[in-house]
């Protein structure tokens, strides 16, 4: 007789086979085997996690290296004597372990999807969170901040199942609202610690027939829901994006119809318009249209979470034969390499500069104020992910989060304005 | 074997939810990587004069969600060092939660914490009873159990010794 079939949701599907079983529920402690172990170079990160394998634990090989890779996309390019030899130490590990060493690239969590890490179905570990990006395409993918030192010392990882809530995103998209706005709107309508400890489904006919971007996007923000990660059951888009990709011969996964959630969330954007999440928190989404008119000096469109081609096209479409208010900085920072080529290909770049904006190459640094660190009293309009005081600068300097189009608009104007009447829909 | 309780007095209530540790230290210190450097700026921003304050074993408390944003390890660095045994909390962030965990700092999710304590009062954290006990009013209030890993996790001082524990034994059933 056929063991009864247990409904399992992605997540659990996932676990359960990285953990040799037939089956995992949720509250379940298992060990699972990281099909990928991501990180990317950071001082007290991975300098640390080389020496305590090696001192601590005495591995002086990380077990299945090709499990590994490494970016390098913080600091970048170095400027200081300290920072370039981080550099050195990780280019050095990674030659001795045979563990491949990306670096100007671009940033990480993009680069890993673009080289096939993305794989659909598979299970993922990183120290940062912000991998749940990966979920876009039926990746479990999550961040283990120290925890992750134990993928570099065992084959596996202790962690505890963790239930799943379905988010399903209905209605229909206004245009000039992007995958930015829907993500913040989440966090508005189910707070920002209503997913704690749990894992995110997202799914419903928003996301269906949104860009893989988009998605990106927004698994990539799962930590601001207080979820552990976020993941979209795979696609005729999902599949033919990873087609040729994927650096594993996996099957994906996707959820049993009658798989057990801990919750389903039925959230309708029909009616959502732009927003901006205000300091000195993610957990603060407001309504674009009641933060008009408030000056901002500088604006950076870039990160893991948006600077990708939709958020490119649609400043470069706000931007086109306008130029940006004299005195206003604004950083446009493609998320990759692959990004910037083609963003160059389509004219975009040609149409940003020309409108006066300073274009880098692929680098965190704008997102965290290492470079084009704000003074006491600035303001930024940002689609980096925080908006912490100080993060990019100055304790006494702000930042608002919004989409690709609201910076550009506001870089027009030197103040929070509404990109629609520069997009043509309003 | 168990954990050993917590007692302290409280040396400060964070009550704001959401709140980022970043803030702690400010954004602006936080490639210092000198613990001592680190412990003179803690709550500067906040309150001048907390690091006097301070006695070995005092607890933090927090609202919701404490622990929200990019949780850095800097700020309850300086707070270890400063003599902070632990936070008590109304609930946790999952990152700031696993990586404190993962440093061997015992964090205790405990609803109604912020409204039963003030600054200055002396809790006591009773692990295997379960609560958390404000000893000058004689309240109690129960705290939600820690999961097996993360209870052994701090048993053991640590992610590393947690680690070499687990892996032994891994090696030991192969």
């Amino acid at each position: 007789m056929l063991a009864a079939r247990v409904p399992q949701t992605m997540t659990e599907k996932i676990l359960a086979r990285a953990s040799g079983r037939d089956h995992v529920r949720p509250g379940e402690d298992i060990e699972a085997r990281p099909d990928f172990v991501i990180s990317y170079d950071f001082p007290g990160y991975t300098d640390v996690f080389f020496r305590e394998a090696r001192e601590e634990f005495g591995v002086e090989r990380v077990s299945s290296p090709e499990r590994f890779v490494l970016f390098i996309d913080h600091m970048v390019p170095a400027a200081a004597p300290k920072e370039e030899e981080l550099h050195r130490v990780t280019r050095a590990w990674g030659s001795a372990q045979g563990v491949p060493v990306h670096e100007r690239k671009g940033i990480g969590h993009q680069v890993s999807a673009e080289l096939g890490y993305a794989t659909p179905g598979a299970f993922v570990v990183h120290f940062d969170g912000h991998v749940s990006q990966l979920g876009a395409f039926g990746v479990y993918a999550f961040g283990a901040r120290k925890g992750v030192l134990e993928a570099y010392v065992s084959e596996t990882l202790a962690l505890t199942v963790p239930p799943t809530v379905r988010v399903v995103v209905t209605g229909t998209l206004q245009p000039g609202v992007m995958a930015r706005d829907v993500f913040h709107h989440l966090v508005r309508v189910m707070g920002p610690s209503s997913c704690a400890f749990k894992a995110v489904e997202l799914a419903g006919p928003v996301i269906d027939a949104m860009s893989i971007e988009g998605r990106q996007t927004i698994c990539g923000q799962a930590m601001f829901l207080g979820a552990t990660t976020m993941l979209i059951a795979p696609d005729a888009r999902t599949l033919e994006w990873t087609r040729g990709r994927s650096r594993l011969d996996l099957e994906p996964v996707w959820p049993d119809a009658d798989a057990a959630y801990e919750r389903v969330v039925t959230v309708d954007v029909s009616s959502l318009e732009p927003i901006v999440v205000v300091p000195p928190s993610p957990a603060n989404t407001r309504d674009l249209k009641d933060h008009l008119g408030l000056q901002v000096h500088t604006g950076y469109l870039g990160s893991c979470a948006s600077g990708r081609l939709e958020d490119l096209r649609a400043a470069a479409t706000v931007l086109r034969g306008r130029q940006v208010k004299p005195g206003f900085q604004l950083h446009v920072v493609p998320t990759s390499q692959t990004i910037m080529a083609q963003a160059a290909r389509e004219g975009l770049l040609e149409t940003l500069v020309e409108a006066g904006a300073f274009i880098s190459s692929p680098t965190c640094d704008y997102c965290y104020g290492r470079i084009a660190t704000m003074a006491d009293g600035q303001r930024a309009v940002s689609t980096g992910t925080l908006n912490t005081p100080g993060r990019m600068g100055s304790v006494d300097s702000e930042i608002y989060i919004c989409n690709a189009a609201v910076v550009a608009a506001s870089a027009i104007e030197g103040r929070i304005a509404d990109p629609r009447p520069y997009l043509g829909v309003a | 074997m168990g954990l050993r309780n917590l007692r302290g007095r409280v040396a400060w209530v964070f009550d704001e939810d959401d709140f980022d540790i970043d803030l702690i230290i400010g954004i602006r210190n936080i490639k210092i990587t000198d613990v001592d450097e680190l412990a003179k700026v803690a709550m500067a921003d906040r309150a001048p004069g907390f690091a006097a304050t301070v006695q070995r074993g005092d607890l933090l408390v927090g609202g919701r969600n404490f622990g929200y944003g990019h949780p850095h390890y800097p700020a309850m660095r300086a707070m270890r060092h400063l003599g902070i045994a632990g936070v008590v909390a109304e609930s946790f962030s999952p990152g700031f939660f696993r990586g404190e965990i993962a440093m061997g700092f015992p964090l205790v999710t405990c609803p109604g914490i912020v409204a039963a304590v003030q600054r200055g009062d002396e809790i006591e954290v009773d692990w295997a009873a379960g609560c958390v006990r404000h000893l000058g009013r004689g309240l109690s209030l129960p705290l939600q159990p820690l999961g097996a890993a993360e209870r052994e996790t701090l048993e053991a001082g640590g992610l590393i010794p947690y680690l070499k524990r687990r892996i032994g034994r891994t090696i030991g059933v192969q």
